[in-house]
């Protein structure tokens, strides 16, 4: 517990060496780009909302409530901004233990659909923690791996850092929460890899958790996990039950052509043969209203948003605001990969959410403060240019 | 702790310039396997999922057709269809955080618990988006307010079904049976037929021996949905649905009633577990009233019964959702007689004079077969015989036929075979021979056993209905015909299907003398007092009474008792002539009655069809007692 004897001397260290912002370094592109995304999100949420013969204005419809979501995302954004990201590492210990909290807070009193404890209801709104429980371990893991930047080819470190995420691992798979678990473990590797911890044990380890899939199968994944996962391999097989997402949604994509059937004009959502269509399977509903055009946009400001953060991270002078961009990046493209890869059937069905499009006031609350704390460190650098 | 390697060697900040890179690479080879998985869906295949996601949209669905209507033998409705409603949820149009409030806004209007409610949509077999059924039955007002309610009660529907109602109520459940939810066995069996999983099917009784005409045929339609699953417009009837035959029965709802009161007052008076009484008329076979109690009420069935209430059903040792007319088989007691000297007679064993010492008992081996007359009645023919049912004289007889013979006389007057009757559940009974006491126990029919299956004791066994038909057979000269309780078959648009047609199961092989003999032996039970409380009635009946022992001897070394009574009435009052058009049996299980009660329900009945004047049943009769007093 070196850290917190180090602490008081390092609030000293910190808030003298602290810059003030530099608004001329703020990335404009950054901003555009996620609030594209965001607007997407929201026009597909109007659409879902719409086809369901659900008044938009409603105050109980899910675009206004994703309305309400996205007016306290910028607030939070801009909060986030307006923060010193140097903080953060002060506050990693208090920062993991609220996680946690949370966590565990959310399996007492959370509800769910099919006995699953993933919502705590805040009023009319539903949070959901372990969207957090993402944005605030990477905040560790940055703060952690960066004070061990120079033993990142120990196992040690590299160990230690999966250490960390255990506890959250365990709370989230009690929920049970598989996409969310399985996000946080694709964070945990992009963050080593990115950081530039060793290699070999990185594959070694790879290697260790790819002969534990077995094991996790027989002991860990439930019954409907696994049911999903055999779904994706063979959809046709039981086309009503455990395959039924998966034809629905490929039908959904497929039938939305070069230029989709337009906003609000998607048949198989609007006729509920797409379950769940604003959650996890959104994408299809866009594939399906905007057609190939949208998709390949999506995919495109997703790419150009990870770059613009792995840009922050570069930046970044010190080794926090590397690794932190290094985290947000690998957390994008693991969910924009396999959500997608799961809706058009090259993924099983893991329940991941496609940042900004599914619709969740908690991922987009998480994202806003992923990206606040990125602009964050691109305003407070020393050198500032492009 | 470094570990050694060239990655390692390398300036740090150059190390992670090169893994930022290589994610980037990643990221682009990632995103562009998508986007190829893109073009192979959306623009390679755009089109066959495009006629995939048409298809989705429209659905055909199957038009349910009416069921036939049944009515008895004088064209009274038994069985008609009323609107019910019924109230389902579609758990995938449900959203979960509104569910405990409509669940508890549905159990206030339903008066129901909402523990139930939620039972049924989580016991739900189907998948979120089959309707599960919560209420069936619901009044109109009810319903009304539900369907006025359905933006706040998202997932409810209410749907009109027509239910099955039993005007009679539980007279006639045990022959009409009733409808309800097809099993899953079934439904594999009968998909292709155009089943579907919530369809209802008959059960049991006319209801499912007709199951194929009352059903008709259901169409089909091509439907239009909306979001929620809801339909939102028929597109086309690509089959009209074709409405059930219905079915005019060959009972007499009269007679029913007049059965049901004498079966209610022997079972009231004798404190009986069950008891059978069926009517017919021996010149077609038709039954014109078949009563078998404990019953229930089929409407309980038509209205969806509850488990609780199915279990008191089944749980019940009486059985009343068997029907013990048809599905129960008893020993004949001295009934059986008929056989043994019908047999006789035809087999020239015995002549109408032929004198048989009668005695206290026969002694065979060791063991003594004892006369229910200790003194035995001297020297007698067959019809005295028959008259006071002497034991010896036809254990005698049944030494001269011999077992195979008398096996022979037994399928003749078709024991140990189904009846054929139109209701399922018919058992066969037992006519023991040889060859069936090899197959069952291994060794031949002992001498013992061979008197005893004489009398109908032992080892035989028939359904109240075999016997009723063996007599029919008797009263009209010697024809068995196969039972029916369905008279006619009608097309809705009234033309006739199926008219009646008695059928002739066979002619039993033996000359008219002899049952001309037996129907005058029949008349003598009551003539020479045998029978004495039927003496004084105005009609004039002809008949055998029988007491079978069954189960296990008490303390005094007695044996418990089935009464039977099994008559004909001769149209004209003349016995010996075959035209009756009425014969009755009637039996009680396990009576143990001071006298037969089975002959005093039967004759309640006559009394009440033939309007006699005075009221001569003998309450005493009906106690528990001991029988052997006399007989």
């Amino acid at each position: 517990m070196g850290v917190l004897k180090a602490e008081p001397a390092r609030i000293q260290d910190w808030a003298n060496r602290s810059v003030g912002a530099y608004w001329k370094a703020y990335d404009p592109q950054l901003a555009i780009y996620a609030v594209l995304l965001a607007g997407l999100g929201l026009a597909m949420s109007y659409s879902s909302t719409v086809v369901t013969g659900v008044n938009p204005l409603d105050p109980s419809s899910n675009f206004l409530r994703g309305v309400i979501w996205t007016v306290i995302a910028v607030v939070v954004y801009i909060a986030a901004t307006l923060f010193d990201y140097k903080w953060l590492r002060t506050f990693t210990w208090p920062i993991y233990l609220v996680n946690l909290g949370l966590l565990a807070l959310n399996l007492v009193i959370g509800t769910g659909v099919g006995g699953a404890a993933r919502w705590i209801a805040i009023g009319p709104l539903q949070f959901q923690f372990s969207e957090l429980a993402k944005i605030l371990m990477i905040v560790v893991l940055a703060s952690y791996l960066a004070q061990r930047h120079d033993r990142l080819g120990s196992l040690r470190v590299i160990l230690g850092a999966c250490v960390l995420m255990v506890p959250t691992w365990v709370l989230v798979m009690l929920q049970p929460d598989l996409g969310t678990s399985l996000v946080l473990a694709g964070i945990l590797a992009g963050m080593l890899f990115l950081s530039g911890a060793s290699m070999k044990w990185l594959a070694i380890l790879a290697g260790i958790v790819i002969a534990m899939i077995p094991v996790a199968w027989t002991y860990i994944l439930r019954d409907y996990q696994k049911a999903r996962l055999i779904g994706f391999l063979n959809p046709g097989g039981d086309p009503q039950g455990a395959g039924y997402q998966l034809l629905q949604s490929q039908i959904a994509v497929g039938s939305g052509g070069v230029f989709g059937k337009g906003l609000t004009n998607g048949t198989q959502d609007a006729l509920a043969f797409l379950p769940v269509g604003d959650t996890d399977f959104a994408f299809a509903r866009l594939a399906e209203e905007l057609g190939f055009i949208g998709a390949v946009l999506v995919f495109v400001l997703f790419v150009v948003l990870i770059w613009r953060v792995l840009m922050a991270g570069y930046r970044s002078e010190d080794r926090f605001g590397t690794i932190f961009a290094a985290g947000v990046a690998s957390m994008l493209m693991f969910q924009l990969v396999v959500n997608v890869g799961m809706v058009i059937g090259l993924l099983p069905v893991t329940g991941i959410p496609l940042p900004f499009i599914t619709r969740g006031g908690a991922s987009l609350i998480s994202l806003a403060i992923g990206l606040g704390i990125l602009q964050s460190i691109n305003i407070r650098q020393s050198r500032a240019e492009w | 702790m470094v570990a050694p390697g060239i990655v390692d060697e390398r300036p740090a900040r150059e190390r992670q310039l090169v893994r930022f890179l290589a994610f980037g690479i990643i990221l682009i080879v990632a995103v562009l396997g998508l986007t190829a998985r893109m073009v192979y869906l959306q623009l390679v295949n755009g089109t066959t999922y495009t006629q995939l996601a048409t298809t989705n949209s429209t659905v055909q669905q199957a038009i349910p057709s009416t069921r036939g209507l049944i009515y008895d033998r004088n064209g009274l409705l038994l069985v008609s269809n009323q609107p019910s409603y019924t109230v389902e949820i579609r758990p995938s149009d449900l959203p979960f955080n509104q569910r405990p409030a409509v669940v508890a806004q549905l159990a206030s209007l339903l008066n129901m618990d909402s523990a139930d409610i939620n039972a049924s949509i989580d016991g739900n077999p189907g998948s979120t988006f089959d309707l599960v059924r919560i209420a069936a039955g619901v009044p109109v007002a009810t319903a009304n307010l539900i369907a006025e309610e359905h933006l706040d009660l998202p997932g409810v529907q209410v749907t009109v079904d027509a239910l099955r109602h039993y005007t009679e109520g539980a007279l006639m459940s045990q022959i009409l049976g009733y409808t309800g939810a097809i099993d899953a066995d079934t439904l594999k069996r009968l998909k292709s037929m155009g089943y579907l999983p919530d369809d209802l099917i008959g059960r049991a009784g006319v209801e499912e021996e007709y199951e194929t005409q009352l059903r008709g045929s259901y169409g089909m339609e091509t439907i239009q949905r909306d979001a929620t699953g809801r339909q939102v417009q028929v597109l086309a009837t690509d089959k009209q649905p074709v409405a059930g035959d219905s079915l005019t029965l060959t009972l007499d709802t009269k007679m029913q009633q007049q059965a049901q009161t004498a079966v209610d007052w022997a079972m009231r008076a004798s404190k009986l577990k069950s008891a059978v009484l069926i009517a017919m008329n021996p010149q077609t076979g038709e039954i014109l009233a078949m009563v078998s109690t404990p019953t229930y009420d089929d409407n309980q069935f038509a209205n969806g019964i509850s488990n609780a209430q199915f279990q008191v059903l089944l749980k019940n040792p009486d059985h009343p959702l068997l029907n013990h007319a048809i599905s129960e088989q008893f020993p004949e007691g001295s009934t059986y007689k008929l056989v043994t000297g019908s047999g006789a007679l035809a087999d020239g064993k015995l002549t109408p004079t032929t004198l048989v010492q009668t005695k206290p008992y026969i002694q065979i081996g060791v063991d003594k077969f004892w006369d229910w007359n200790r003194r035995g009645f001297g020297r007698i023919n067959v019809k005295t015989g028959f008259a006071h049912s002497s034991d010896t004289f036809f254990y005698q007889v049944a030494q001269m036929l011999g077992i195979k013979r008398l096996a022979y006389w037994g399928k003749q007057f078709g024991f140990g075979a189904p009846t054929g009757i139109d209701l399922p559940g018919e058992v066969a009974g037992i006519v023991p021979d040889n060859q069936w006491k090899q197959d069952v126990f291994g060794q031949p029919m002992q001498a013992g056993e061979v008197v005893q299956s004489g009398i109908g004791q032992g080892f035989d066994t028939a359904t109240p209905l075999q016997l009723l038909n063996a007599y029919a057979a008797l009263a009209n000269g010697g024809t068995l015909y196969q039972p029916q309780v369905d008279r006619q078959v009608t097309a809705p648009d009234g033309s006739i299907v199926r008219p009646f047609k008695p059928i002739v199961l066979h002619k039993i092989a033996a000359p008219a003398s002899v049952f001309t003999t037996m129907r005058e032996a029949a008349r003598m039970v009551v003539t020479v007092h045998h029978t004495y409380n039927l003496v004084d009635e105005p009609f004039v009946v002809a008949g055998k009474t029988g007491t079978a022992e069954f189960g296990t001897r008490d303390a005094q070394g007695r044996l418990p008792y089935h009464n039977w009574f099994v008559c004909f009435i001769p149209l004209h009052g003349d016995a010996s002539k075959p035209d009756s058009q009425l014969a009755i049996v009637g039996f009680n299980e396990d009576a143990n009655t001071v006298g037969n009660s089975a002959t005093e329900m039967v004759k309640y009945f006559l009394q009440m069809h033939f309007n006699a004047k005075k009221d001569l049943r003998r309450f005493d009769l009906m106690r528990i007692g001991d029988f052997y007093g006399g007989n």
